[in-house]
This record gives structure tokens, sequence and C-alpha cells, in this order.
């Protein structure tokens, strides 16, 4: 606690006072308004940052995808050689990217919104 | 009857509810400006920092224990947001220098029984000084409380309490003085 004297009191109503406008119903409203704007508007900062690292992650996975999938070994007799032409390296490269950017679609407005 | 800033708190946890936040931000608001207001003595970079320090709180609102008053806890984040702030600047040094130099001569001054400034009289003190007065006398705080908001050990706000205020009282005296 601060020394209880006559300059005490004359310092906190000093304070007070300097406070007072701030303390304004319309000046508080004003100020709360604008606060709570700002929580429901998402950082675009933040926004461009999160996306462009997903972007860039994405764009890299991509590049490697259709390397993987070029080892993989397609048969070419049998019941499953007629779902062959799903399994070109190409279209699974595109299906992984479509999972993984319906992935981000997802996970990034929540993550920003939360 | 009002809700106390507590049950406002549990209710933003649980439910992100803006609102309830606002009711908090309404509350609060005032105290935490003119505490920015009296640090760093530019009135719209207070106001910037204070809506700052209210959405840190909202993102930090659960690492809120209860443990102390939900004002203390309040000011700590608004004094990190003023630390920061000057940081930015590369020194606290040459940040209170450009604050001075922003300083909003526009206003009305706001007098002491009519006779000098508040705000040039604490312009007098030691930074750690004016922050330690602001703390316990703007906002409220008790000395233990201002030690735990801005980090200092207790003796060193205590002191800082004690020499700024007899600062505080020789300056006006003699501004007094000087008026009669």
């Amino acid at each position: 606690m601060t020394m209880d004297d006559a300059f005490d009191a004359r310092l906190k109503a000093a304070f007070a006072d300097a406070a007072a406008p701030l303390e304004r119903e319309s000046e508080s409203e004003a100020f709360s308004r604008s606060v709570v704007e700002r929580l429901s508007r998402p950082d675009r900062k933040r926004v461009l940052i999160l996306g462009g690292a997903g972007s860039t992650g994405s764009a890299i996975a991509g590049s490697q995808l259709e390397s993987v999938f070029g080892n993989m070994h397609v048969p070419t007799e049998g019941l499953l050689a007629n779902a062959g032409f799903l399994m070109s390296p190409e279209v699974l490269a595109a299906a992984a990217m479509a999972v993984a950017v319906g992935l981000v679609a997802v996970v990034l407005p929540r993550r920003i919104a939360g | 009857m009002k809700a106390p800033d507590e049950e406002l708190v549990a209710l933003v946890v649980a439910t992100k509810n803006a609102a309830a936040f606002g009711e908090l931000v309404r509350r609060h608001q005032g105290l935490v400006r003119a505490m920015l207001q009296r640090m760093c003595r530019n009135h719209a970079l207070a106001d910037d920092l204070a809506q700052d320090a209210f959405i840190r709180a909202y993102e930090k609102i659960g690492t809120f224990t209860g443990k102390g008053a939900f004002k203390s806890w309040l000011c700590s984040i608004a004094y990190t947001e003023f630390l920061m702030a000057a940081r930015k600047r590369r020194s606290t040094e040459r940040a209170m220098e450009k604050f001075k130099t922003g300083l909003d001569d526009s206003e009305a001054p706001r007098d002491m029984g009519n006779v000098v400034d508040l705000d040039r009289a604490l312009a007098t003190l030691k930074e750690e000084e004016r922050i330690a007065v602001v703390m316990c006398y703007s906002c409220g705080l008790s000395h233990s409380e201002a030690a735990e908001a801005t980090g200092m050990p207790l003796g060193t706000v205590k002191s800082h309490v004690n020499r700024g205020r007899a600062k505080l009282q020789a300056y006006f005296q003699e501004a007094e003085e000087m008026a009669s």
C-alpha cells in the first residue's frame, strides 16, 4: 500500500482526474467496440504467412510426388490391371495433392479463427 | 447485478465469447489506457498499445489462473506491450526520447490543483520510478501486485515508488511556490 497522507490522496485524485475522460460511457463503448471488431477480423499478416508457408510446402512436396509414385509397380495382369490407369504416377500425385490442398483448406480457417 | 470479472473470464475461456470479453474491455479500458498514457505520454501510441494488450489478453486468457486480480494480470500484459514497443525502437532509452518528442501538447493540460500538469511532473521521474508510481497510483495496484506485473523485486518497487513520490511532491511544491 502507498503511504496514506494528504499528498497521497492528492496524487491519487490527480491520476483519477487524468483518467476520467477515458471512463466516459461513449469513450469506453467506442474503444471496446474497436477491440471486439479486431477480434473478429483475422490478422491479414498471419493469414499471408500461414498461407504462403502452406503453399510453398505443398509445391515442394508436390514436385517430389511424381518420383515417389514413379517407382511403384503397376500390375499388368489380373483384376487390378483394370484399375491400372488410375495408378499412373501423374494421377496418384494429383490425388495426393488434392487431399493435401483440401486439408489445408479445412484446417487453415479453423486455426485462424481459433 | 454485474457479473464478477472471474465469471466473465471463465465464459471467455470456455466459449471464446466476444461479448463477454467486450464487457471486460469496457470495465478495464480506462485503467489500461490511463496507465499507458502516463507511461509513454503519447495518447495515440498508448491507445494502440492498449488495443494490442487487450488482443493479447484475449489470446492468452486461458493462462489467467485467478490467483490475483484480473486487473493486475491485465496491467502486466499492458506493461509487456509497452516494453515490447520500446524494444522495437532498438533500446528503451531511444524509445523514450521518441515518446517524449511525440508528447501530445495539443490537449488541454490536466492540472493538479490547477497548478501543474501531471504528465509534466511525471516526465521528471526516471523511467522505473514513473512505471512504479503509475502502477500504484494510477492502476491502484499494491506494491506486491506492481512487483508481479513488472517483474521487479518488491523492495525495488517500494523504493521506486517512494523516490518517485518524493520527487513529485517536491516538483508540485516548487511549482505552487512559483505560481503563488
